[in-house]
């Protein structure tokens, strides 16, 4: 089938301003939007800018626009998309460096921002430290975040101030707060109760429908709201 | 150079969110728009009561129309069924899960409710 991807393109040697370009290719259905971004850039223009490493949907490095809402190029196939003519753009909320690249460090600070490392001051035991499943399974849903931001840019109360920590900033630090190992939860709840913390969140859902992992992140979110409402973790 | 991180409001918008960012999009419009009325009510009594003024009156004949109170009916339901589902939410955020279920679940409220009132109201205009 022949489908006709209509793309963002900024390259700030050349341009002022975004533009877009379209190409038009050849594609099985069972192509992933990534394999369509290398055959344009392998064979129609070279110059092309995209992020991409694992091609699997393990590195987090391709979150796109994909017709209107973030994807990772290499987890959504032709057939997914439903129409053929597929409009790529660059994730929102962070600066755009080239085509579909965005300065992702913007992102990053957010995440070192809440102490995304685990915290235990006793002395190591002489095995592994200890833990029962159920408490496991407290966080179990949260280690699995890649850091694509597909979540965090997908978001309006990000877009409208970069100084929230944003969606995923605040999964991480879920993931070590319901740690029961970790000593530290006290502290990322600090941060995460200050002006720019959880409280921006609006529950408007766009993070959880964003995740290629399926992370429930507005409800992460929301835990952590309500851990500090009350005080306590449980 | 990179260009601005700025999200425009018509990119914002054209994002695909779907029902649920429907739904955040109208409980700030339907805010605003209780605030608006509210504001206009207070700045109309002033200005009759105090003043004597006739421009109270006109904005007075204004936000009692059909139309602006069938507007701001659909404010007052949509901002206070809205709202209780995010209240459940907050309180128990397992539900969170389910987000996108509530927010139809909560159309089949505001439908029937704003639909009847609608109704209600339209019949009372017509017959003066
Ligand atoms: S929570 Fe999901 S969408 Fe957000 S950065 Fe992690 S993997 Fe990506
Ligand atoms: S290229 Fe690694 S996640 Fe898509």
């Amino acid at each position: 089938m022949q489908v006709t991807l209509k793309i963002f393109r900024y390259n700030p040697e050349e341009d002022r301003k975004k533009h877009y370009d379209t190409f038009t290719l050849e594609a099985e259905p069972t192509d992933r939007v990534l394999d369509l971004l290398e055959r344009i850039k392998g064979n129609q223009d070279g110059t092309l800018g995209f992020r991409r490493a694992c091609a699997h949907g393990v590195c987090g490095s391709d979150a796109i626009r994909i017709n209107g809402v973030n994807r990772l190029a290499c987890k959504v196939l032709v057939q997914d998309l439903k129409t053929r003519q597929v409009v790529i753009e660059p994730i929102l909320g962070l600066p755009v460096e080239k085509d579909l690249i965005v300065d992702m460090e913007p992102f990053f600070d957010h995440y070192r921002s809440v102490m995304p490392y685990f915290v235990n001051d006793d002395p190591p035991p002489a095995k592994e430290r200890l833990q029962s499943p159920e408490e496991r399974e407290r966080f179990d849903d949260t280690t699995k975040c890649i850091l694509c931001a597909a979540c965090t840019t997908s978001c309006p109360s990000f877009w409208v101030n970069g100084k929230y920590v944003g969606p995923s900033a605040i999964v991480n630090a879920h993931r070590f707060i319901f740690d029961s190992r970790d000593q530290a939860a006290a502290e990322r709840l600090e941060i995460l109760n200050e002006q720019f913390g959880v409280y921006r969140c609006h529950t408007i859902f766009n993070c959880t429908d964003a995740c290629p992992r399926d992370i429930q992140v507005t409800q992460a979110i929301g835990e952590i709201k309500k851990a500090l409402a009350k005080g306590s973790l449980d | 150079m990179a260009l601005s991180r700025k999200v425009g409001l018509l990119a914002g918008a054209k994002y695909k969110g779907g029902g649920p960012m429907l739904a955040w999009a109208l409980h700030r419009i339907s805010g605003l728009g209780i605030i608006l009325f509210v504001t206009l009510h207070v700045i109309a009594s002033f200005l009759t009561q105090q003043m004597g003024s006739d421009l109270g009156i006109s904005i007075n004949i204004f936000y009692e129309s059909i139309y602006f109170q069938l507007f701001i009916v659909f404010c007052a339901i949509f901002h206070g069924v809205n709202g209780f589902r995010i209240i459940v939410l907050d309180i128990w955020p397992r539900l969170i899960r389910y987000q996108k279920e509530s927010t139809w679940l909560e159309w089949f409220v505001i439908l029937p409710l704003y639909l009847l009132t609608a109704f209600i109201m339209i019949r009372r205009f017509l017959a003066g």
